[in-house]
């Protein structure tokens, strides 16, 4: 069976305390529900979720959809955002965790990406030095996510083409954002030409795609 | 020193009173008066019995924190789930019941720890554990724990059946199969829209045409649109219309007299010379079609006002003659769909190479540019010249991914022979294609073999054996 293997990187800094780390939890739960549903998602996607702010954990490794399970995520109540730090250890599953096609390998669909910030890094060089390594890797799509007024779009940019913009990290809006995510990764086992990304489709009217 | 004096000593010096040494005798006397003694004695077993309260409260607020994790279940199939109390570090712990597993078809036997059963509904199901801790004895007293069992359901119940719009400018048939006599052997194919489409009531992707050209040349081609590519169905058609137009109508008949007296002189005498100027004929005139249908094709994203990059898909094309010392076989690809041929020894000749990329789904198009301009072009073209053959089939990745899974099983005759058992009846369904030549209802026989279940595995699906 072919794989499609999906990452999430998570922001849990300081600023995500309270009230936004909930809406992300009832967010990604809805999310998993939704794609619970899916006969094409429940025969192939396996999902990762690494949650980064001082520290940086793998919350989930790469876990089939059928049996995982959606751990409660928490946030300390201040703390830098080391989205550089959460890169470095993304790369390193990626690069081990992916099957590439070998005349004896099935090879994995093309990765997705999903990373979820409401600030900007606090490892500017790190996330820098990153951007190139991350982009070698090849995923069938990264999409940045930038939530609320201290995210910073332009950082974002530097890394993926696609980035949107939620106005405010609450309940509602993050829904809408996860069900596109959710419509995105459906688009995600198709085949395609060697080079090319996944086309996404058209987001929900709160996600502003920045240009 | 007795209990009741020790505990006293620590309640007065909890309140800075020491005792001095001319006050022991007093100490020793108030502490021994029947009054007093019973008083410290209540006061201890108060204090034992806070304690245990404590204790017991304590463990049961430890076992409400811990995470339980229970592995997720499926509807419809058999669950089977026993709770380690040594590894939960549970050994206290004496479970009573689980209340709401039967609503969702499982039981709890409390004797074995186990939860068991058929789940019938999906979800998030939430049940309670009562339990009763072993160290208090024989009292009642129960608690309870709540604890999550997730069900998804079963994949294959949720697979739709929409059917794709006819009213569509480029509208194929989902399901099609053709059978016929093609020279002196016969063909049966037939090619399925995949599960994910259909799921979405979106096209049949796949296409293939064969043909009997009037030069004796038996001609089938397959072709694969790219899923993500939009007007891919029509890509597919088009590409097989116009390589099997090329054969028809394009090329010169005396190339194809040409390629006769070649192939007599290299039976006659064979030689490095002659199957030089053979693989050189191979490669000018398959290669002018291969060109031609990306011509073709171009031309077709030109009518469309779409780009080319919309008609995206693979294609593999064979063409076949009998002669009196035996079968010419040709073939050219460009994607992932295999070309094989199964001698009546059961020998596997792998006809071509497979585009395949470092991810799932990646390979190449004859709609790309690159692959004319490439250094391997040359390497996708083959000849073979065999007595007779048992099978020449081909067939798009709907069925080499589940059924090969990698290009490695492709060269194991085993995996060819455990593949022809299968289509004979060798899979759990029981159906079976019958390879006889008087079999007319051969080609609903494959079309149904061709809808078994694989998960994962739900492409479009076109398979064509030449018998």
């Amino acid at each position: 069976m072919r794989r499609l293997p999906v990452y999430f990187l998570l922001d849990t800094s300081g600023s995500m305390f309270g009230e936004p780390i909930q809406a992300l939890n009832n967010a990604l739960s809805g999310m998993i529900n939704t794609l619970r549903t899916d006969a094409q998602a429940l025969d192939s996607l396996w999902i990762s979720m690494i949650t980064f702010n001082r520290d940086i954990t793998e919350l989930m490794p790469l876990t089939e959809l059928v049996n995982f399970q959606l751990p409660e995520i928490s946030c300390p109540q201040s703390g830098p955002t080391h989205t550089g730090m959460a890169l470095e250890m993304l790369y390193e599953k990626v690069r081990t965790g992916v099957q590439k096609g070998t005349a004896t390998q099935k090879a994995d669909w093309k990765p997705l990406l999903f990373l979820f910030t409401d600030g900007k890094p606090s490892d500017i060089l790190l996330y820098r030095e990153m951007i190139p390594k991350i982009q070698s890797l090849n995923f069938g799509a990264i999409v940045a996510c930038a939530a609320g007024h201290n995210a910073n779009d332009m950082m974002l940019k530097e890394l993926t083409d696609t980035v949107v913009h939620l106005d405010t990290a609450d309940s509602n809006t993050l829904k809408q954002f996860f069900r596109w995510v959710s419509d995105t990764i459906e688009q995600g086992n198709k085949s395609m030409g060697t080079t090319d990304s996944i086309s996404l489709p058209p987001p929900p009217q709160d996600i502003h795609l920045v240009i | 020193m007795s209990s009741a004096k020790a505990y006293l000593k620590t309640l007065l010096s909890a309140n800075n009173i020491t005792v001095p040494d001319n006050r022991s005798g007093f100490f020793d006397t108030f502490c021994d008066s029947e009054h007093n003694q019973n008083i410290i004695e209540q006061i201890l077993q108060n204090q034992k019995k806070l304690m245990e309260n404590w204790q017991i409260r304590n463990r049961v607020q430890d076992i409400q924190d811990q995470n339980l994790s229970i592995p997720n279940g499926m509807v419809g199939k058999p669950y089977q789930f026993v709770i380690d109390r040594q590894q939960l570090r549970w050994s206290d712990v004496a479970i009573v019941d689980i209340a709401g597993l039967n609503e969702i078809g499982l039981q709890f036997d409390s004797s074995t720890n186990t939860i068991s059963g058929m789940p019938v509904s999906s979800g998030d199901h939430k049940f309670i554990i009562s339990y009763k801790l072993t160290q208090e004895g024989g009292v009642e007293a129960q608690y309870e724990k709540i604890a999550s069992l997730i069900v998804n359901p079963d994949a294959r119940s949720l697979w739709k059946n929409i059917p794709s719009d006819t009213h569509d400018t480029y509208w194929k048939e989902d399901d099609i199969t053709s059978f016929g006599a093609l020279g002196d052997k016969k063909i049966v194919v037939a090619s399925k829209r995949g599960r994910s489409h259909a799921n979405k009531g979106s096209f049949r992707d796949d296409g293939f045409r064969w043909l009997q050209h009037a030069s004796g040349w038996g001609q089938v081609v397959l072709a694969d649109g790219a899923g993500s590519a939009e007007y891919s169905r029509k890509g597919s058609e088009e590409a097989c219309k116009a390589a099997v137009a090329y054969f028809k109508n394009k090329i010169d008949p005396a190339a194809f007299a040409e390629f006769d007296g070649l192939l007599a002189e290299q039976h006659q005498a064979a030689d490095a010379l002659t199957l030089r100027k053979i693989n050189l004929w191979v490669y000018e005139k398959l290669g002018a079609a291969a060109f031609h249908i990306f011509k073709h094709l171009e031309q077709c994203a030109a009518d469309m006002q779409v780009p080319l990059t919309q008609l995206h898909t693979t294609l593999i094309f064979t063409l076949f003659k009998k002669y009196g010392f035996g079968y010419a076989i040709l073939s050219f690809g460009v994607g992932d769909c295999p070309i094989a041929l199964i001698g009546k020894d059961e020998s596997v000749t792998l006809m071509n190479w497979l585009d395949v990329g470092e991810y799932g789904g990646g390979t190449r198009f004859i709609t790309m540019p690159e692959v004319f301009k490439s250094d391997k072009f040359a390497t996708r073209f083959n000849f073979k010249l065999v007595d007779d053959f048992k099978y020449l089939v081909m067939m798009t990745d709907g069925i080499y991914d589940p059924k090969f899974e990698v290009e490695a099983n492709l060269e194991k005759p085993e995996r060819w022979k455990q593949f022809f058992n299968d289509l004979d009846g060798g899979n759990p369904d029981g159906t079976r294609v019958v390879f006889d030549a008087a079999n007319d209802n051969i080609a609903n026989e494959l079309s149904q073999w061709m809808d078994f279940w694989s998960p994962g595995n739900h492409d479009d699906r076109t398979l064509a054996i030449i018998y």
